[in-house]
């Protein structure tokens, strides 16, 4: 069997045991849980798209993400939009607005564009609480409608149930994770890699830094408002508490912990830090401590500490010994 | 042979200090000159105007008769400048071979968005799937002697081959001029013996270069004329041994007899 032929076998068999899954286990609370870790999967490819592979520290993610479910919500509610037509009038709303953003990125590095984006995604947060004739205020917009069942001929699906979505969701990331791995992995993620690894050094080849910065910023933004309509009409409840900072770190820490600047790392981080913490919630409820956001620094600590490419790279070190010693390269780790 | 790039009155202040001034020079196509002067003699910041990384306070840069004065670095280089640094500034994450390709896209023709339609909707989207690339990449990285580096990640090679990188880098953008920063520091003998045999290489191809150099054999053995730097004046150009000799040359660098009196 060539290489090729085994790479396509393992594909397909993964993609078979995920589509069956809901068959396997009917827990309705689990399915939950599997599909707000898809939807902070798609978030946390397009945050590592910036800080992975571009090196510009957006600490103002969830705003994308808040706009996204605004927008979807607000056209399905208001005007009466399909569902479908605005997962995708989301992405391209956050779109415009990540374009918006990467201006003064252009200008900013480090730190300050940092807290520059901090302030961008606190400053839509306040617009969505005191905005109240639009978006309710603090209440948030309830009665999200669901996705609209689709018709094919006699056969319709509806999508009621969470292992509804759960098929929605797989769809949705799946997409992205092909679109994230060819664009990383072609000449426009070179660019990205380059201006990370050395801004003055990459503009020396002939790359227009600024182009770039704002490319990247308004695909990773798009990517990340599509996530935000997702969860609009998956919880269909949207308040201004999407867009807070505490959602910004939880796509920042399950990055960090799956393998910054990895394929294969957001994925990772996200599933595995979705489901930790609601075991860890479990635990609190025994021990009457609140100790989850203890054990996520605490962890971020360590990843930082003693493995910078995360569970990505503890990943790929498995696979290589299994292989037998065969160094796996840089382009071939992904799940 | 005809001038490719000259300056005019090139002068470039950084608040009170005047790094360079009125520097007027020209380079013929196909030479090799080099530039010369005590440390803070404004060299490093004569190439940063020349390849675009900040603009002149006055004065204007014009290459194949073109005026790119104001040219940001990235049009420098898509118009035909590339360069080196003096402490390397090589892509250090990425494996050598992708420093190299990431320099061979053609970006006169492809901007960033070009490029994402490019990986989302061609066939063959990734890296090395450019088999012309790919093969330009090897024979690069062969040029300058680091074929077994290829797949290294750039951070972690020795030094002296992180600037063969970053000179294989500036090559693979098919350059007219190339600027050199100093491509010999921190180099030993052997290494530096081997650089300047790269350099001449580089310049039998018709690649036209301008080198800053303190070590004074490279400089003599190399360059075709010399322009020497003091207080970011020029103060002598021409042929090399003649400069070499000339007394006020002599004075920048050793100081004349009123200062040893101090």
């Amino acid at each position: 069997m060539s290489e090729r032929t085994k790479k396509w076998l393992c594909r397909i068999i993964v993609l078979l045991a995920l589509l069956f899954l809901p068959q396997v286990i009917k827990d309705r609370y689990f399915m939950h849980i599997v599909v707000i870790s898809g939807i902070f999967m798609i978030l946390c490819m397009s945050w590592n798209l910036l800080a992975g592979y571009t090196g510009l520290l957006n600490l103002g993610h969830a705003a994308f993400y808040g706009i996204g479910a605004y927008t979807s919500a607000l056209l399905a509610i208001k005007l009466g939009v399909s569902p479908w037509f605005g997962l995708f009038a989301g992405g391209l709303v956050a779109a415009f607005f990540g374009f918006l953003l990467g201006i003064p990125s252009l200008r900013l590095s480090g730190p300050y564009l940092a807290i520059t984006t901090i302030g961008f995604a606190e400053i839509l947060r306040l617009v969505a609480v005191n905005w109240v004739e639009l978006t309710r205020g603090s209440l948030g917009l309830s009665g999200v409608p669901l996705l609209t069942p689709i018709r094919l001929g006699g056969w319709s699906f509806k999508f009621y149930l969470e292992k509804d979505y759960y098929y929605v969701v797989l769809a949705a990331v799946v997409i992205t994770f092909f679109c994230i791995r060819r664009l990383t992995g072609s000449q426009f993620g070179v660019s990205l890699q380059a201006l990370r690894d050395d801004e003055p050094g990459a503009r020396s080849i002939g790359i227009k830094t600024t182009g770039y910065k704002l490319a990247v910023f308004t695909v990773s933004a798009f990517f990340a408002g599509f996530a935000g309509a997702l969860f609009a009409h998956f919880i269909r409840l949207v308040s201004p508490e999407t867009m807070a900072l505490h959602t910004t770190f939880d796509i920042l820490t399950m990055t960090m912990i799956g393998g910054l600047g990895t394929i294969a790392g957001p994925i990772l981080g996200a599933v595995t830090l979705t489901f930790f913490s609601e075991w860890l919630r479990y635990l609190e409820e025994v021990i009457k401590v609140d100790i989850r956001l203890v054990v996520y620094g605490f962890m971020l600590i360590l990843t930082i500490l003693f493995m910078r490419e995360g569970l990505a790279g503890i990943l790929r070190r498995l696979i290589e010994r299994f292989k037998g010693g065969r160094p796996v390269s840089k382009g071939e780790d992904k799940t | 042979m005809s001038e490719i790039l000259r300056t005019e009155k090139l002068t470039k202040n950084f608040g009170g200090l005047c790094a360079v001034k009125d520097m007027s020079f020209s380079i013929h196509e196909g030479n090799i000159m080099g530039l010369i002067g005590p440390n803070g003699a404004g060299k490093t910041t004569l190439i940063n105007l020349i390849s675009g990384a900040f603009p002149p306070s006055s004065g204007r840069i014009v290459f194949n008769d073109r005026d790119i004065s104001r040219c940001k670095a990235y049009t420098a280089n898509n118009m035909g400048i590339a360069r080196t640094f003096q402490i390397v500034r090589i892509f250090s994450q990425l494996t050598a071979r992708e420093n190299i390709l990431a320099a061979l896209v053609d970006r006169r023709r492809n901007g960033p968005w070009k490029l994402i339609g490019k990986a989302m909707f061609s066939k063959s989207f990734a890296l090395t799937d450019n088999k012309e690339a790919s093969e330009e990449a090897d024979r690069l990285l062969d040029f300058v002697g680091i074929s077994r580096y290829g797949e290294e990640q750039a951070g972690s090679m020795p030094y002296a081959l992180s600037k063969r990188l970053e000179i294989a880098r500036a090559m693979a953008t098919r350059p007219e001029l190339l600027l050199l920063d100093e491509p010999s520091s921190g180099l030993n003998p052997a290494e530096l013996v081997d650089q300047i045999e790269l350099i001449k290489q580089i310049n039998r191809q018709g690649i036209t270069i301008l080198i800053i150099e303190h070590v004074m054999k490279v400089i003599m053995d190399i360059s075709h004329r010399l322009i020497v730097l003091h207080y970011g004046e020029k103060i002598a150009e021409g042929d090399p041994m003649k400069v070499y000799t000339d007394p006020q040359v002599v004075e920048a660098y050793l100081g004349d007899d009123t200062d040893a009196a101090h």
